[in-house]
């Protein structure tokens, strides 16, 4: 069977709001296999974000076990978390994040630099990206030359960039048209086909339906699966 | 990594150019002004190191106190050196210099020109210093009499170049003793050493009773052998004394040990300094030249710091205050996998990068501003001194040091946002209390105030010293120079020049009370036998019968010189200051004795006192001095009463011509002569005020950005409260409070430490102006409106702008 990426346990993130402590993500319990593509739902203020967060490190549990490809990641320090998520996951946003002052070459390039990769091999694997996503034509634009779809496209090459095991897509076609959000999910289909995990978080059913499991939350807490 | 870190940097300075100029523009200012004064300070601090035994040559220092009269002499006694060099085996070399009333007059063609750099020097001199020839051998250039060195440029102007120079006969005033053949000539003195002679006159020329250990009149240097201690050297000086000058000093007065003389009071100190410490450290009687003051290298050398500072702390606060424009990118590298180092590392790359583009502006300004510089400085700094080894590594290493530390700060405070709040825009960061953006604004604030404070009290000393009552009337004095006259042709003359109707009073004038003009000091004692309890020195001038009227002195005991008295020549008039060293009650008609050069004892009577005035620097109070009958023609003094002061030189003019054709014609004023003395407080006072409006210009250049990014900031914010009813009024106020708050703690700050400097500073000054509470509630006031200025410009623009602009945008 396929392995397993990461392993949640009693997880919890509390925040403090004046004296009282607010969960955001209530002991929730769950496993994520190599190849899954899962679609998190749930209403806004429902944790799908955090959750995500916490999943990629930008964020931590307060409570609880998390486990990434075998690491226990709730005791590491912040450096050796950086490190993992740097190695082995890939984020896109719903608002894109390209960097304003980078054309498209130099975006996808970036997360390359932070590995110190060699400057020929950084070439031949964006070339490669840029080859694979078919916007050669455009490397040489800034983000705000290009369309909502277009950006989103780099900023899934970018998150792909590095072979991360895992992508983590908060609302990834959340500001996009009808058109552009299914080029976008058929796409995520096709990468997750290839071999890439997936968790996205979505508003949308239809969305949703491409991922081979849906998990909802509300206030917290896993709803149903 | 670092081109993708230069690529950023440089998108982001082209995207926001305002911000760009603003840093730019602040950074190189501060920077031009530091490149300058490190030339300054540099230059001030190579003085006399182009000696190539500039660490083993040392020049003797007298210091005596001799009836309560004071000297600290740069001169020492003549065979100073000799005995030295005999008795002392650390004593390698010696030469002395002796500078017979400072100038020459040299016959260039058919005329005379008065030389000023001219001196007569030992035959060492070139043993001793490193002054090198072009032509001629200078180990013996001096040997014989009647021989001089020159340097290339007097060989030039004279004779066309030191090849027609060499073995020509200089004709100089001195009658048939007065040829002189140039034996070498050598390189121009450079001009960071503490003597700047253009001749060199063989010492065997010097007409002098040698061998006379009481008359302090040549410069000596002394030449160390390797390895000597001069501070344990100076204790030998004892010796000295004991043997030689003790038994010498006991021929015209009663002195047995050097003890007897020092428990009454006095002191006879000699002390080596050495040559490199002369021009910031030694302020002498009798110094060759007009020396530096470490004091000002320190205040310049901390201005610049200063300064520096605040154009590092503008870019700190422009950059921090539009963080939130950069957080986004901050957020998105961390989550791309950058570590906070990385960050930090791009963020000092972007600071260097503005320092470097910054110091190729602040070069520009220091080519434009050099030349005003100089002339206000009185220095001859060059460009091209910026492009030697050394100061190119210091340019290029600059920038790094400024990069640092205008960027550190801004670079950990960027780092450090957390990703998942910048990127769900959450943070604004703009207009947030920030305690420490404050304490910069402030700390930019407090050096301004300083700097106007202290330019403000030094143009005020300077004004005060020019207003004090002098004791003296400096105005409408015209003095010219006699010495191309033939001796006995001087007095018809200025007789004839006083028949000129607007000439009101005429006298020779070789003594003025001008640093600039001639001394003469002696000895004194009440009684016969002079002990060394009863004598005292003082300044000894000869003057004539019109002098005291001529300058505009007040006799204010007994009375002047007079033709009506026969007795006078043996007359002495004294100021007030010597009427109490004598300890009488009622001076007049009482004797005081003095010796001639064969020790005869020789009375003279006070008959009259002249009230004091100030002929030294204001920095001292009035010493003892006395006036005698005598020749003093080597000047006239001529009060007029005219406006029309060329007509009435150019008759002068014609007088002179007409008895001392091809003579120079050298004049000045007396009032000219006096701020003369006072020139170096004047450019400190320029260059202070010019660096303190540089301070100021660059705070508000900060200042100017910061309120523009807030009132960016705010936009909206202002946009609501316009459209909830507020006014122009009330927005412009809300946008400046903060700020003018923190300008008038800066104020608060401020005021006790420019009070402290320069109370400091006037301690120097005998005659001060007070510290008056209006200069620090002016420079406040000053303060408040400028920065006031500065902010209501961006405030009033972002107040009235329409609000339906502002808010439709969201």
């Amino acid at each position: 069977m396929s392995n397993t990426i990461l392993k949640l346990s009693q997880a919890t993130r509390e925040v403090n709001s004046g004296s009282n402590k607010i969960a955001l993500l209530d002991n929730l319990n769950m496993e994520v296999k190599e190849g899954e593509f899962i679609s998190l739902m749930g209403p806004s203020g429902s944790g799908k974000s955090t959750l995500l967060n916490c999943i990629g490190m930008l964020d931590n549990f307060t409570d609880g076990g998390y486990v990434f490809l075998g690491e226990p990641v709730h005791s590491m320090k912040e450096r050796n978390r950086s490190k993992l998520y740097k190695e082995y996951i890939g984020f896109v946003f719903q608002a894109y994040h390209l960097i304003d002052e980078l054309n498209v070459w130099e975006n996808i390039e970036t997360p390359l630099l932070y590995k110190n990769i060699k400057s020929s091999e950084r070439k031949a694997l964006v070339a490669d990206m840029l080859d694979r996503f078919n916007i050669v034509g455009k490397k040489d634009l800034f983000p705000i030359q290009l369309s909502g779809g277009q950006q989103q496209l780099v900023g899934i090459a970018r998150a792909l960039i590095g072979s991360p095991k895992l992508i983590l897509a908060d609302e990834p076609t959340g500001n996009l048209n009808s058109k552009q959000s299914t080029e976008i999910m058929e796409l995520f289909s096709e990468l997750n086909k290839q071999g890439v995990t997936i968790i996205q978080a979505t508003h949308s059913e239809k969305n949703a339906s491409y991922g081979s499991r849906i998990i909802n939350l509300l206030d917290g807490k896993i709803v149903s699966e | 990594m670092f081109r993708n870190y230069f690529k950023i940097a440089w998108r982001n300075l082209i995207k926001k150019k305002g911000f760009t100029a603003i840093n730019i523009i602040g950074l190189s200012l501060g920077i031009g002004c530091f490149i300058m004064i490190s030339m300054y300070v540099t230059d001030e601090l190579s003085y006399d190191r182009f000696h190539e035994n500039a660490d083993r040559i040392y020049r003797i220092n007298s210091d005596i106190i001799f009836g309560g009269t004071e000297l600290s002499m740069s001169a020492s006694a003549d065979p100073m050196g000799a005995t030295l060099q005999k008795d002392y085996p650390e004593v390698e070399n010696f030469v002395r210099f002796y500078a017979s009333g400072g100038s020459k007059l040299i016959k260039k063609g058919d005329e005379y020109i008065n030389e000023m750099a001219v001196v007569h020097a030992d035959s060492t001199l070139f043993d001793v210093f490193s002054l090198p020839a072009i032509l001629g051998d200078t180990k013996t250039a001096l040997k014989a009499p009647n021989s001089v060195v020159v340097t290339e440029r007097v060989a030039k102007r004279y004779f066309g170049s030191p090849e027609l120079a060499i073995g020509q006969m200089l004709e100089t005033d001195g009658g048939s003793q007065g040829l002189y053949k140039v034996t070498a000539v050598i390189k121009d003195i450079p001009k960071n050493s503490h003597f700047n002679f253009d001749f060199f006159f063989s010492m065997a020329n010097v007409n002098y009773r040698f061998g006379n250990f009481l008359s302090h009149n040549f410069y000596t240097y002394v030449l160390l052998k390797e390895g000597t201690d001069y501070t344990e050297f100076n204790k030998k000086f004892k010796e000295v004394i004991d043997k030689y000058i003790v038994p010498q000093a006991a021929q015209f007065m009663q002195i047995e040990t050097i003890e007897d003389f020092e428990a009454s009071g006095n002191k006879l100190e000699y002390s080596l300094i050495p040559i490199t410490d002369i021009h910031l450290h030694s302020a002498r009687d009798f110094e060759i030249g007009v020396n530096g003051n470490i004091q000002y290298v320190y205040i310049f050398s901390a201005i610049a710091l200063f300064i520096l500072l605040i154009a590092c702390i503008n870019f700190m606060n422009l950059t921090t205050a539009r963080s939130s424009g950069r957080a986004k990118e901050v957020g998105i590298r961390k989550v791309l996998g950058s570590e906070k180092i990385a960050l930090i590392w791009q963020f000092l790359t972007e600071s260097t990068l503005i320092a470097y583009l910054s110091i190729f502006l602040g070069v520009f300004f220091v080519w434009i501003a050099l030349g005003w510089f100089n002339s206000i400085s009185g220095k001859e700094l060059l460009l091209s001194t910026l492009f030697s080894p050394k100061f190119l590594i210091f340019i290029l290493l600059l920038p790094v040091l400024v990069g640092i530390m205008a960027g550190l700060y801004p670079a950990f405070f960027l780092s450090s946002f957390k990703p998942i709040k910048v990127l769900k825009g959450k943070l604004s960061i703009g207009h947030k209390k920030n305690t420490f953006r404050n304490f910069l604004v402030t700390f930019q604030f407090v050096t301004s105030i300083v700097l106007i404070v202290g330019t403000i009290v030094i143009y005020k000393q300077i004004d005060h010293i020019q207003s004090v009552n002098l004791g003296f009337n400096k105005d409408r004095v015209l003095v010219i120079d006699n010495s191309g006259v033939p001796y006995n042709t001087r007095e018809s003359l200025k007789n004839q020049i006083e028949q000129i109707a607007e000439v009101k009073s005429a006298s020779f004038a070789g003594y003025l009370p001008v640093s600039s003009s001639s001394r003469s000091d002696t000895t004194f004692s009440t009684e016969t036998v002079m002990t060394e309890s009863n004598g005292f020195n003082m300044q000894f001038w000869n003057i004539d019968y019109e002098y005291i009227e001529t300058i505009g002195m007040e006799i204010i005991q007994g009375r002047n010189f007079s033709r009506d008295f026969g007795s006078d020549s043996t007359g002495i008039i004294l100021n007030e200051s010597a009427v109490k060293l004598t300890g009488f009650k009622d001076p007049i008609g009482k004797k005081i004795y003095t010796s001639d050069n064969d020790a005869n004892t020789i009375p003279k009577t006070i008959i009259g006192v002249v009230k004091n005035f100030n002929y030294e620097s204001l920095r001292e109070n009035v010493g003892a001095l006395s006036f005698t009958l005598g020749n003093n023609s080597w000047a006239s003094a001529y009060k007029f009463n005219t406006e029309d002061i060329s007509g009435l030189i150019h008759t002068i003019e014609n007088k002179y011509g007409t008895v001392a054709s091809g003579m120079p014609f050298e004049y000045q004023f007396l009032d000219e002569a006096f701020d003369n003395m006072y020139r170096q407080e004047m450019r400190v006072g320029k260059v202070a005020l010019s660096f303190a409006l540089l301070a100021i210009i660059i705070a508000c250049l900060g200042l100017f950005g910061l309120a523009t990014y807030i009132a960016e900031q705010r936009t909206k914010e202002i946009g609501v409260r316009k459209v909830l009813g507020a006014s122009v009024i009330n927005i412009v106020r809300m946008l400046s409070t903060d700020f003018v708050k923190l300008v008038m703690l800066s104020f608060v700050i401020a005021t006790p430490i420019s009070w402290w400097f320069m109370t400091k500073w006037l301690e120097d000054f005998a005659y001060k102006v007070d510290l008056s509470w209006w200069i620090f509630a002016a420079t406040g006031i000053i303060a408040l409106v400028i920065a006031l200025f500065t902010l209501s410009f961006q405030a009033i623009k972002a107040a009235i702008a329409n609000p339906v602009d502002s808010l439709r945008s969201e």
